[in-house]
Parts: C-alpha cells; structure tokens; sequence
C-alpha cells in the first residue's frame, strides 16, 4: 500500500473524515489513485488493458483516471454457460482478468458445485462475493483478505456515524431477512454482532436455509438451459418445486421472529434487513398485540437497499419504525454499491450521504464517458468511484446510477462531499420503449425470475 | 373522461431542438407540439400533438371504407404511392428523411436506400403475388365467394375487412411501408403505432397518398400516431375488442408483455417475434483460397444486411473446420465487414456493456480471438460456443465446429434465417432446422432476399389478418340425418 492510500484509508475512524473539503484531497487522492495504478497496472489484465488503450503511464488527474474505471458490468462479463457446464476452469481464468492478485486456476478448477469451486478459492485466500441480482446476471467480485478486515471496521465505524449508537455490545441483533451466504455478508455481520451483539445471549438468526451462491446460481442456470431448449419440463417443475418450498420457509420465518423480537421487546434490539421482510414481520408484531409503546425507546435499525420491487402500502417505513419504537436519529441509511467496499452514511442533520476520503466521487455524464467539471453548486450525473480501499481488485467502478453531488458545505456542518437522498439507477428511469424486429432467445423464455 | 390525453404528463412546451412529428387522423393531417418525447438510442426529443382517440377509431357501426373498393384498384393505388416515393422531389419523404437523421441510429446513404428498397415493395405484380400466395382464393377479399360442401350445404366466405393496430419497430423505415400495403390489401382499418426512432416514415408516406386523392377510402382507413409504448392511459383504453379485432406487433420482452396482458376474447395477437439469424458454413468453404475468399465475402454480406440491424443479419456464424483454418476465415471476414461499414460511413461506436463483454473475452488467451477492434468499424470474435451477448453494430461471433451437426443445436426458438454454405447441403439440413425452431434457410450471402409472398415468421400473415366470415345459405336438397352432415358444432 502507498503512502497517500495509507494515509487517506487510515482515516477509517477519524471523527471529522467527513468533514475535509474536497480541494483539501485533491492532491492526495490523486497521488492515492496513482500509487493503486502503480501497483495494480501489471495485475489486473482488464486494467492493463484499458491502460494500453488510452496510452495511459501514470494518473496526475481526476479526469485521467475516467480512462481507467471499469463500468460494474464488469464484474459480470463471464458467460453464464460456464456455470452451467461446470468450466471452473474458465471461471477462475475470467476472475483472474479482473482479480489484483494471481488466480491459483490450477488449484481451484476440480470443485464439485459452484460453492465448492468459491470454498477452494477462499481456502487460497480469495473471497467472492455475488450479487443477488433477482433478474439477469450475478456479479462475481473478489476480495482479499484485506478487504474482509477492512469490510469489518469500515463497516461498524460508518455505521456508528450515521445512526449515533457508540458501539456497547449491549443490544440484540434481529435480522429479518435472508442474506446471501457470501463472503462479505458473513463478515460484516460478524462485525456487527462483536460491536453490537449483547454477549450474554446468542444473536438471532433468520430462520430460513443459508442462501448460498449455489442457491443464487440455480435461476441463472435454468434459464439459460430453457433458453437454450435443453430444460426438460421436469427440470422447470423441480424448479419450481424447490422455489415454493423456499417461499414457504420463508414465509414461516416471519412468524418465529416475531415471536423471538417480542420475547425480547424489554431489551434494547437492533433491526436490520431489507424492506418486504421487516414489514412483514412488523406486520406479524402488531397481529400479536404489540406495538412501539412495548418495546425499548433505544432501538435501532439498518435497511440494506430500496424496495427491490416489493409491493407495500405506502407507510410501510413508518409502519416499520413505529412498531419497533426507532426514533429518527437512529435510523442508519447509508449510499453504496456491492462494486465498493465503503458505504456513504447518510447524516441527520442534512439527510445527505457523505463521501468519505478515501473514496473518491467522479461524476460522469449520462454515457459514463467524460467527467463533468466540479461546480459551485448540487449538480447531477452518473456516478463513479474510486475507492482507494480496495485491495483484491480494482477500486475504480462506474455505476448505474444517477446521483446528486455537491462539494460545498452540508447542512450538517461536515464540509467534505455529499450525496442527494434522491439516487435512482439510470436503468429504471429509461424503460424499455425499444421495439425491433432482431432479437434474442431471452424473450422466449418465461417465469424463471 | 376526456379522449384529448396528454401523453407526457410534462408542460408542453417543446423543447428548442425538438423535432416536430405530427400525427394522422383516418384522412387528416393532425399537427401540434402538445407532448415532447425522447428517442431512444440518440436521445434527442421530438414533438407530437394530444392523441384524439375518438379519431383513431372507426365505429363498428359504418363498415370498413375499404370493403367494397375492388383489390385491383387499391393495388394500383398503392402502386401509384410507390412511383410518389421514390421521386426525388417528394417533399414528405424528403422531410421526412432530414428529420429522421436526427433520431436514427443509421445513417443517411442507407435510409435513403431502405426508402428506395420499401417503394419497390410496391409493385403491381409483387402485390398480386404477395396476395396470391396469403389466400388460396384471392376473390375472397373482393366478394362473399361461394361454396358448397360435398353434403349439399351452399355458403358465402368472405376474407372481411379487420380493424389491426399494427405496433410498428423502429429498426427499419421499409416496415412502415410494408405494414401500409398489407393493412391495405386486407382492406383493414389500420392504426399505427409509430416508434420513437422513427416517428416519421409512417406519416410521410400517409401524407404521399392523400396527395394523390384526399378523399379515396384507402386513405381514409389509414391512422398513425405515437405514444410510449407500455403507456396504459392510451393502451387501456384503446387495445379492446371493441375497437379493434387483432394487434400485429413486432419485438419481445417488454413491447409484447404491454401488449399481451389486453388479449383476451375478440382481440387476437399477431406476432412478428424478435428473431435472431445465423450462418452455417461447411467445410468446403476451404477448399481453396477462392472459395475461402468467397465465403466470407458472402457471410459478410449477411452480417451487414442493414448495417446489423434487422432480424435477418447474421451474428453466429458456424464455421465446420479446424481452429486455424476458422481462424483464416475469421481474418477475411472482419476485413470484409469493415469493407462494408467504411463504405457507407458507419463507424457508430459499441455500447459500453457490449465493449466491456468483447474486452473480457480478449483477456481469455486462446479460448477466444478477436480480429478488429470495438471500435465500431467492425469486430468478430472466434469461439468455441457462442458467446452470450447479443453481436450487433458490426460484431460477428464465429463459432468453430469440427461438424455443421454439432451447430444444429444451437438453432432455437428464436432463430429466423440461417444462411447456408455449400447450398447442395441444405436439404441435409432443412428439417432440423425447422424442427429446432428455424424458419428460413437461405444461400449464404442471400439472407435479404425472399421468394415473393413466401411465409414470414412462420405463418402468411394476410391470411391471419382478415375476419374470417361465413354466410350460411342452407341446403340443396333436404338435409341429412344428424351424424351425416357437416353441422357447425363440429367444425
């Protein structure tokens, strides 16, 4: 790691690291991204390459590194037949294009099952993580083991400043959703159940089978055997077999949590999940008789991620808080992409998220090709960062989303820059008005999603 | 409710740049910039009056104006339009074309041609064929034909005039022209669904016919209008038995979910499918340098049929050989794509994801080549499956296969044209082809043209288009006991 990346990482747990403005880190952000380009260029083949392509040695601005950002679709740029044929050969040859360090291929490529084949790799010190994407592709990102320490403090210390809860291992954890059984999940959770976590009693986990990459992979695969016409019907069937079985545990989950959080509604309780299952178990909560006025005044929460399509009445965050008797100032949002290993905690005060040091914002246009000029005012655009953090691949990502920026003053006081509570991805903006007479297989193929 | 919608809930007022695409009315030029919408792949706007819906529908208490004009005098009508677009000094089409650059992704040289190609469509004997080909007895679209059944029952049939809105693609201006000619053959009351890449050919071609007679029933069974496709303030209330008796849409995904969720009962869907083309190349192919050289001059040719854009231009080509003979092929075959798109201009650049995916495949040492660059001047890459992303803007996925038998597989549900080489072993193939999912198989290098009035999509669309109707006029003699007799419960 180079001096400046040290120096802008280390400030992780610094109090004021929102507060540094923008042309303060200028200088040292990008002398950061050139010591992770110097390092990496050799590396990382993709990052090579668009070196080559650019006639790129060195970075010495902002607008030299656009040339050098991966766009998040990168992460899923391998052909989803490989999965299916079993070629963790090729798999782990693709990972390697994008991986900072050197892929062992011969020593990961005879796995039984794709959880076998990500086993292997994290025996050999390479942990990846994958997206749940509910349609299309999963994104396959790896990590070091850096990163997963890095994931744990960065995780808990951005926590900590958006919701105001000093870490007292004094609260019980209830998370109310299924999470993905992927490297970085496991272990940010592990850090939040050490920081949070009451010792005295175990913390509670969802009641539902671990969903494990195989578990996510399973979809992805079918429908690529439907679309190829070699699904037979019964493999549809077990699919779907196995899908409402899954649905059954978990809607029979929600039941026994709430049960559990009502249990332990005296104690102090930390929520966290995704939108569909804590209304549901708040729904559950309030079905039993209980409501905020039963449980503690100190509670907290984190919500990873918007509604991911789920359909709910329009006070459901309201609902949510007021079962669990949350007060706004503990209430933890935070901006982030699963391409980044930092989060952006949104501030109290301002209702903005806030860009840390060590992750430097490049708004682009709409295309995600030129970099848009710093102004004196909010400005939009699509986003792309370079988290200087990142140590297993390559911390320059441009993102599908279209976020509001500005570099001046938050109305919370923190000076550094900060994100508008208004980001929405470019891709649900636009629809899909688009008729033409080519097409592909994919729109012959039905209800796998 | 009012029928005047606004379509964008945005203030109407255009933007400076937007480009203004009026509206026909069944006859009527309908002018205004009361909605601003976006094209997609430019991203630039343009500006279209309120769609009045009370206008775009015909009640089905008047009978369709076209009913009783004979064929031979609409197939002259629509002959006459075709002389009046090609004329150079047709100021609808020539506006037409000025505007259209600005929201197309093609470029000018080849619009102007695809104008040229779609008025050749109307041609006096290609019509009669076209016709002759969809109905066993043509007749039908001019009279109630009369039959009589083996058992003595005597019946009028007539091919009736239906009422389509025909949800046009934006991929290619010669469907507009097509689509007018077929909707008036059949006789149809027909609306079009204009796209946002082409909001224009449609009505410029609309505006051409009721130049030559404003008042003749062809033009006024003629409507065209845009809205965003999905946009349920219009479909709602528009896409209903009631107003009209079948739907002919191109595309997939979301543009025929829209649509498929108005189906039901008296409201049929007639389906042009997204379709994707590949080639087969056989081992003959290098059995010297010429017929190697030829080839993949052909397979070129097919790659590039409208630029990549349309549903017949090939994107896999699988190529029976060793992987360095494949890969000689590969070589001559970028280098004659690139040929193609230097020579009408075409140097649009490849999507990022596109790139991305094509970049990726570059890292894979030996399990993929690519010759060219994604630079949008033309880029194949060699496989030994095909590769998952969509080839398109000048990219051609060549797969290598020790046997033309091993592509037969790769041949679905969504294949349309498959071009062959050597032709004499087509019939080898054909029924395999067909059986996977295939609909056309063709000389290498041919994937544009076809025999005239031959099926599309796996079906004579005109056929499907008409309300079938029967006038029952009883029995010769007395009619046979129950059982004997065709009755209508047993149809």
């Amino acid at each position: 790691m180079g001096e400046a990346v040290e120096r802008l990482t280390r400030l992780v747990e610094a109090p004021d690291r929102y507060d540094i403005p923008f042309g303060d880190l200028r200088a040292a952000q990008i002398r950061a991204m050139n010591e992770r380009f110097q390092e990496r260029k050799s590396h990382i083949k993709l990052v090579e390459h668009r070196a080559r392509e650019a006639g790129i040695r060195e970075v010495r601005s902002h607008k030299e590194v656009v040339n050098l950002l991966l766009p998040h679709t990168a992460y899923k740029s391998y052909p989803e037949g490989w999965l299916a044929q079993q070629r963790w050969d090729r798999l782990s040859k693709w990972l390697d294009t994008v991986s900072a360090h050197r892929i062992p291929v011969n020593e990961v490529s005879r796995a039984d099952d794709v959880d076998g084949w990500i086993e292997k790799l994290a025996a050999q010190g390479f942990f990846v993580s994958c997206s749940s994407g509910t349609t299309g592709k999963s994104a396959m990102l790896v990590a070091s083991q850096a990163d997963m320490s890095w994931c744990k403090k960065e995780a808990v210390a951005t926590y900590s400043w958006g919701s105001g809860v000093k870490p007292a291992r004094d609260r019980r954890i209830f998370g109310m959703a299924a999470i993905a059984h992927v490297p970085r999940n496991l272990a940010t959770g592990e850090a939040y159940t050490a920081a949070l976590q009451d010792p005295s009693c175990e913390r509670f986990s969802y009641p539902v089978p671990p969903i494990t990459v195989g578990a996510l992979t399973q979809m992805v695969v079918l429908r690529k055997a439907i679309a190829d016409g070699t699904a037979r019907p019964g493999d549809i069937a077990a699919y779907e077999e196995l899908s409402a079985a899954r649905q059954k545990a978990v809607d029979a989950a929600v039941g026994l949590t709430a049960q559990a959080v009502v249990a332990a509604r005296h104690h102090k309780i930390h929520v966290t999940g995704l939108w569909l299952g804590l209304y549901n178990v708040a729904k559950a909560v309030r079905d039993m008789g209980y409501s905020g006025q039963d449980f503690h005044p100190e509670n907290s929460i984190y919500v990873g991620g918007g509604l991911k399509r789920a359909k709910l009445p329009q006070d459901y965050r309201e609902f949510v808080y007021e079962t669990f008797n949350i007060q706004p100032q503990r209430n933890y949002q935070n901006y982030s992409m699963q391409e980044l290993h930092s989060g952006m905690p949104r501030c109290q005060a301002g209702g903005r998220y806030h860009v840390p040091p060590w992750v430097v914002p490049l708004i682009l246009d709409k295309a995600g090709e030129k970099l848009l000029p710093v102004i004196e005012e909010e400005y939009e655009g699509r986003a792309a960062f370079f988290d200087l953090s990142l140590d297993g691949r390559w911390g320059g990502v441009i993102s599908g989303d279209k976020i509001s920026i500005d570099f001046r003053p938050c109305a919370c006081g923190s000076r550094g820059p900060s994100i508008r509570d208004n980001v929405v991805r470019y891709a649900d903006l636009e629809g899909d008005d688009k008729i033409g007479c080519a097409g592909t297989v994919d729109a012959y193929v039905r209800g796998v999603a | 409710m009012s029928s005047l919608l606004d379509i964008e809930k945005q203030a109407p007022h255009a933007a400076p740049a937007a480009v203004s695409a009026p509206f026909f009315a069944r006859g009527a030029l309908i002018e205004g910039e009361d909605a601003v919408h976006r094209s997609r792949d430019l991203g630039v706007d343009f500006a279209t009056p309120r769609i009045d819906l009370d206008r775009i529908v015909h009640p089905r208490t008047e009978v369709p104006p076209l009913l009783n004009v004979p064929l031979a005098e609409i197939i002259d009508f629509l002959v006459e339009t075709g002389r009046r677009i090609s004329d150079p000094n047709n100021r609808f089409v020539r506006d037409c074309i000025d505007r259209m650059c600005a929201t197309h992704v093609l470029p000018r040289a080849v619009l102007e041609h695809q104008v040229r190609v779609a008025a050749a469509y109307l041609d006096k004997r290609l019509l009669h064929t076209v016709v002759e080909q969809n109905f066993p007895d043509p007749r039908a679209l001019d009279e109630w034909v009369a039959r009589r059944d083996y058992t003595g029952r005597r019946s009028f049939v007539r091919a009736f005039a239906p009422r389509l809105v025909h949800v046009l693609p934006g991929n290619s201006p010669g469907v507009a022209v097509k689509s007018i000619a077929q909707g008036a053959l059949v006789k149809a009351i027909n609306l079009f669904k204009m796209s946002s890449s082409d909001p224009f050919t449609t009505v410029a071609i609309l505006r051409t016919m009721a130049d030559i007679d404003a008042g003749h029933a062809i033009v006024r069974s003629m409507s065209a209008v845009y809205w965003r496709g999905g946009d349920a303030a219009v479909e709602r209330v528009l896409y209903r038995p009631q107003y009209f008796d079948k739907i002919v849409a191109w595309g997939g995904g979301e543009a025929i979910d829209n649509v498929v969720k108005y189906l039901g009962p008296g409201l049929q869907l007639v389906s042009f499918d997204p379709k994707t083309s590949i080639s087969m190349v056989g081992r003959e192919a290098f059995a010297s340098e010429q017929s190697l050289e030829l080839a993949a001059d052909l397979a070129s040719a097919d790659v590039m049929v409208l630029n990549q854009e349309a549903c017949v231009a090939s994107r896999f080509l699988y190529v029976e050989g060793t992987r360095s003979e494949v890969d000689g092929f590969c070589e001559r075959l970028q280098r004659r794509i690139a040929e193609r798109a230097q020579a009408c201009g075409d140097a649009r650049p490849l999507d990022l994801d596109l790139r991305e995916q094509i970049e990726t495949l570059m890292m894979m040492d030996d399990d993929y080549r690519i010759w060219g660059k994604t630079d949008g001047r033309g880029c194949v890459i060699r496989s030994e499956e095909p590769v998952e992303f969509h080839p398109i803007n000048k990219t051609a996925n060549v797969v290598c296969v020790p046997s033309l038998d091993e592509a037969v597989r790769h041949v679905n549900v969504a294949t349309q044209t498959v071009g062959f080489y050597p032709f004499d072993r087509m019939a080898d193939y054909r029924d395999r082809l067909a059986s996977g999912g295939a609909q056309r198989i063709v000389h290498l290098g041919e994937a544009g043209p076809s025999t005239i009035g031959n099926p599309h999509d796996a079906m004579y669309p005109l056929h499907r288009f008409v309300h079938w109707m029967a006038h029952e006029d009883g029995c010769d003699e007395k009619p046979r006991p129950a059982g004997e007799g065709q009755t209508r419960s047993d149809r």
